[in-house]
C-alpha cells in the first residue's frame, strides 16, 4: 500500500498516482475544474470574476458550512440551519425597520439564530431526540412559524433610502479594499478552527464526535457539550443571516432552507480530505469553494440553468464515489 | 456494538423510579395512545367538520394520500434494510426528485404520442434505474446513503428540469382518466391503488422470508453476513424497490395532477416524516408497511381535517413538525435512550 512496498522502486506508477488523486480527491477536483474553466471559457480567469466567485458565491455558504461543520464534528446534524438564517434575518429587518440602531438589531439577530440552535440543543441533550429528526422537526416548526410571521409568507422589503450606512456596510462595504462580507468569513475561519483544533471544548467535540459513548465514560459532560454545539451552529448560523440581509436589503421566508444541503455536501466533501474522515474546517472550505467554483463556472459556459443542477450533482457525485472508494481501499 | 454499551449505561444509571415511570409512560403512550390519538382525531373532526365522517371524504382522504403513501412506503423500505440510524443507516432522500423525473418522463411520452404502455415503461424504468444509480453508489463506491441519495437526488432534480424546462407538461390518455376517475362506492380510483399497493408491499415485507432477511439486515448487518445472508444484495434491492416506488408515484402524480409537477421536490420532507412516523404504529417500535399506510392516513387526515375547518395550511407544516418531535420524545423517552 505504502510508497516503499512498491517492488518497481518507482515512485509514480500509475497506481500511486491513482492513490494520491483518490486521497486528494478534492483538491485534484478543484484543480481539475479551474483549469477546465479557465481553458473552456473568456471571463472566468479574469480578478474580477475571481473576486465575485468569493464575495457572491462563497461567502453565504461558507459561514452555513462551518455551523454545519460544528453539528457533524459532533457526531450529528443540523437540518434547522436554513432556520437559523431566516429567523436571523426577520429579526435584523423587523429591528431595523422599527428604527432601532443597527447594532442593537444585530445583536437580536444573532440571539434569534442561537435561540434556534438551543431550541435544538434542549430536544437533543434534554429530551433525547437524535439530531436529525430534532433538527427536521425545528425546520418544519420554523418554516410554519415563518408564514404566520409573515401573513402567508409575504417579503419584508427594507425602503431605499433612510436606511443606517453601517446596515449598508456588513453587505456592501470594503475595509483596505477587502469586502466586508469576506474578512468576517475569514476571522470566523480563523476563530472557529482555532476553537475545534487548540481548545479543551473543540477536542471534546471531536471526541463525542468519533465515539460518544468513550468520552461519556471518560468523564466528559456529553449532553452539555452536544446541547452548546448546535447553540453555536445557531449562532453562527445567523451570521449569514445578517450578511444575507443587508446584501439584498430584503427578508424573504423560508429563503435560508436552500443553504443547508450544499452546506451538508462540502461538510462531507470535506471530511474526504481528513484521513480519518472526520469533518474539518479547512476541508469544509475547499467543498464550499469547489461548489462555488462550480456553480459560477457553468454560469460562464453559458450552459442552461437546468444543466448546470444536473453538473454539480455529478460532480458531487463524483467526489464522493472517489473518495469513499479510497477510504475503502484503505479498509476503514 | 453501541448497542450493549447503552445497556450497560442503563443498568448503571437505573437509579430512579421517575425516569422509569416516563419510560413506561412514553411507552404506554406510543402503544395504545398513537391509536387512541388517531382515533380522538377522527372523533374530534367528524363533530367539528360535519363533512368529515363520510365515504365520500374518506375516500378523497385516501386517493389524495396514495402519491405520498407510495412513496413512504419505499422509504420505509429503505429504512428496514439500512437500520434506523438516519446519517449511517438507510435513507433515500431522491424519492421526490426521483416522482418529479419519472412524473416528467410519463408525461413527456404521452404527449408526444406513445402509449400508454410505453410511457408507463418509461416510468418504472426511470424510478428503477434511479434506484440502480443508488445502490450502486452505496453498495459499491460505500458512500454513506444519505450523501449518496443527496447527490443524487440534485442530478435527478436537474435531468427533470432540463426535460421540462421547468414547465408542466400536461398529459391526457385513456389509462390516466380511469386512474383519476372514481370506482366503486365513488371512491378514488388512487385510493384503491393505495391499498392494493399497500397490501403487496406489506405481504411481501412482513410476510415472506425475503423480508424477514431485510429486517435481519437493517437490524444487525454483522450478525446477518454471519449467518450468510448476501447483505449487499438485499441493501441494493431495496433502493431498487424505492426507486421503483418512485416511477410508481410518478405515474400515480401525473394522473391526479393530469401531468407533470414542478415541486415534486416539496413532497421530500413529508414522505420522511411519513415513513419515520410508520414506527409508532408498530407494537415493537420498528418501521412497518401497515404503520406506513396509517401514518400516510394520519397526516391526509390532519391536512384534510384543518382544510374543513378553514384552518390555514401554513399551520400543517408546523404540526406536523411537532408531531414528529412528540413522537421521537416519546419513543427515545421508551427506549430509555439517552443522547443518541
Amino acid at each position: 500500500m505504502s510508497v516503499f512496498a512498491n517492488p518497481d522502486r518507482r515512485l509514480f506508477t500509475p497506481q500511486f498516482i491513482g492513490q494520491v488523486l483518490l486521497r486528494y480527491a478534492v483538491i485534484a477536483a478543484l484543480a481539475g475544474v479551474f483549469a477546465f474553466f479557465s481553458f473552456a471559457t473568456t471571463t472566468f480567469l479574469t480578478s474580477a470574476n475571481l473576486t465575485s466567485i468569493l464575495v457572491n458565491n462563497f461567502t453565504l455558504l461558507a459561514i452555513v458550512a462551518v455551523a454545519m461543520t460544528f453539528a457533524v464534528s459532533a457526531g450529528g446534524i443540523d437540518l434547522s440551519v436554513g432556520t437559523s438564517v431566516d429567523f436571523a434575518s426577520f429579526a435584523f429587518v423587523s429591528l431595523v425597520l422599527a428604527g432601532y440602531p443597527v447594532g442593537l438589531a444585530i445583536l437580536a439577530a444573532l440571539v434569534s439564530g442561537a435561540l434556534v440552535g438551543l431550541f435544538n440543543a434542549l430536544l437533543i441533550s434534554g429530551v433525547g431526540i437524535t439530531p436529525f429528526l430534532a433538527t427536521l422537526g425545528t425546520l418544519f416548526i420554523g418554516r410554519s412559524s415563518q408564514q404566520l410571521l409573515t401573513n402567508g409568507g409575504n417579503p419584508v422589503y427594507l425602503p431605499q433610502t433612510g436606511i443606517s450606512p453601517l446596515f449598508l456596510f456588513i453587505g456592501h462595504g470594503h475595509i483596505l479594499g477587502i469586502p466586508v462580507p469576506l474578512i468576517i468569513v475569514g476571522l470566523l475561519i480563523v476563530i472557529t478552527s482555532i476553537v475545534l483544533l487548540r481548545t479543551r471544548f473543540g477536542r471534546a467535540i471531536l471526541a463525542i464526535g468519533v465515539q460518544q459513548s468513550v468520552a461519556r465514560y471518560s468523564g466528559l459532560r456529553v449532553p452539555g457539550h452536544i446541547g452548546l454545539v448546535y447553540v453555536i451552529s445557531g449562532f453562527i448560523a445567523a451570521i449569514a443571516g445578517i450578511i444575507l440581509t443587508s446584501t439584498v436589503s430584503v427578508y424573504i421566508p423560508n429563503s435560508g432552507g436552500a443553504f443547508m444541503l450544499n452546506a451538508i455536501g462540502a461538510t462531507f466533501i470535506g471530511t474526504t480530505l481528513s484521513r480519518e474522515g472526520r469533518p474539518n474546517i479547512p476541508g469544509t472550505m475547499l467543498g464550499v469553494l469547489l461548489l462555488s467554483i462550480v456553480a459560477n463556472g457553468l454560469l460562464l459556459t453559458g450552459l442552461s440553468f437546468y444543466w448546470q443542477q444536473v453538473g454539480t450533482g455529478l460532480l458531487i457525485f463524483i467526489v464522493l464515489a472517489a473518495s469513499f472508494l479510497n477510504r475503502r481501499g484503505r479498509g476503514d | 456494538m453501541s448497542a450493549d454499551i447503552d445497556t450497560l449505561s442503563d443498568f448503571s444509571s437505573g437509579n430512579d423510579g421517575a425516569r422509569r415511570f416516563a419510560r413506561w409512560l412514553a411507552g404506554f403512550a406510543l402503544h395504545g395512545g398513537s391509536i387512541l390519538a388517531f382515533a380522538a382525531l377522527l372523533i374530534f373532526f367528524s363533530i367539528t367538520a360535519p363533512f368529515f365522517f363520510t365515504l365520500g371524504n374518506i375516500g378523497n382522504v385516501l386517493g389524495q394520500s396514495a402519491i405520498l403513501g407510495v412513496l413512504a412506503i419505499g422509504l420505509t423500505i429503505v429504512i428496514i434494510g439500512g437500520g434506523a440510524n438516519v446519517v449511517k443507516g438507510g435513507i433515500d432522500l431522491s424519492l421526490a426528485a426521483n416522482l418529479g423525473l419519472s412524473a416528467a418522463v410519463y408525461a413527456t411520452l404521452v404527449s408526444t404520442g406513445h402509449g400508454d404502455g410505453v410511457a408507463i415503461a418509461g416510468a418504472l424504468l426511470t424510478g428503477g434505474l434511479i434506484g440502480l444509480v443508488n445502490a450502486i453508489a452505496i453498495v459499491i463506491f460505500g458512500i454513506v446513503p444519505l450523501l449518496a441519495t443527496l447527490a443524487v437526488m440534485n442530478v435527478v432534480a436537474g435531468l427533470e428540469l432540463v426535460l421540462t424546462q421547468n414547465t408542466v407538461v400536461s398529459a391526457a390518455s385513456d389509462f390516466l382518466s380511469v386512474l383519476s376517475n372514481y370506482g366503486p362506492f365513488d371512491i378514488p380510483v388512487l385510493a384503491y391503488v393505495l391499498i392494493i399497493f399497500t397490501i403487496i408491499a406489506a405481504g411481501i415485507v412482513q410476510y415472506t422470508p425475503l423480508g424477514l432477511r431485510l429486517y435481519a439486515v437493517g437490524a444487525f448487518p454483522e450478525a446477518a453476513r454471519a449467518a450468510g445472508l448476501p447483505v449487499k444484495r438485499i441493501v441494493a434491492s431495496s433502493y431498487i424497490a424505492s426507486g421503483l416506488c418512485g416511477g410508481l408515484s410518478g405515474i400515480l402524480s401525473v394522473s391526479y395532477l393530469s401531468g407533470s409537477t414542478t415541486g415534486a421536490g416539496e413532497m421530500l420532507l413529508p414522505v420522511v416524516v411519513t415513513a419515520l412516523l410508520s414506527v409508532v404504529f408498530s407494537r415493537r417500535l420498528v418501521p412497518t408497511i401497515g404503520g406506513t399506510l396509517l401514518s400516510t392516513l394520519l397526516v391526509g387526515f390532519l391536512t384534510n381535517g384543518f382544510q374543513l375547518l378553514n384552518i390555514s395550511s401554513t399551520l400543517v407544516s408546523g404540526i406536523q413538525g411537532i408531531l414528529i418531535l412528540l413522537v421521537v420524545a416519546a419513543t427515545s423517552l421508551q427506549r430509555g435512550k439517552g443522547v443518541a
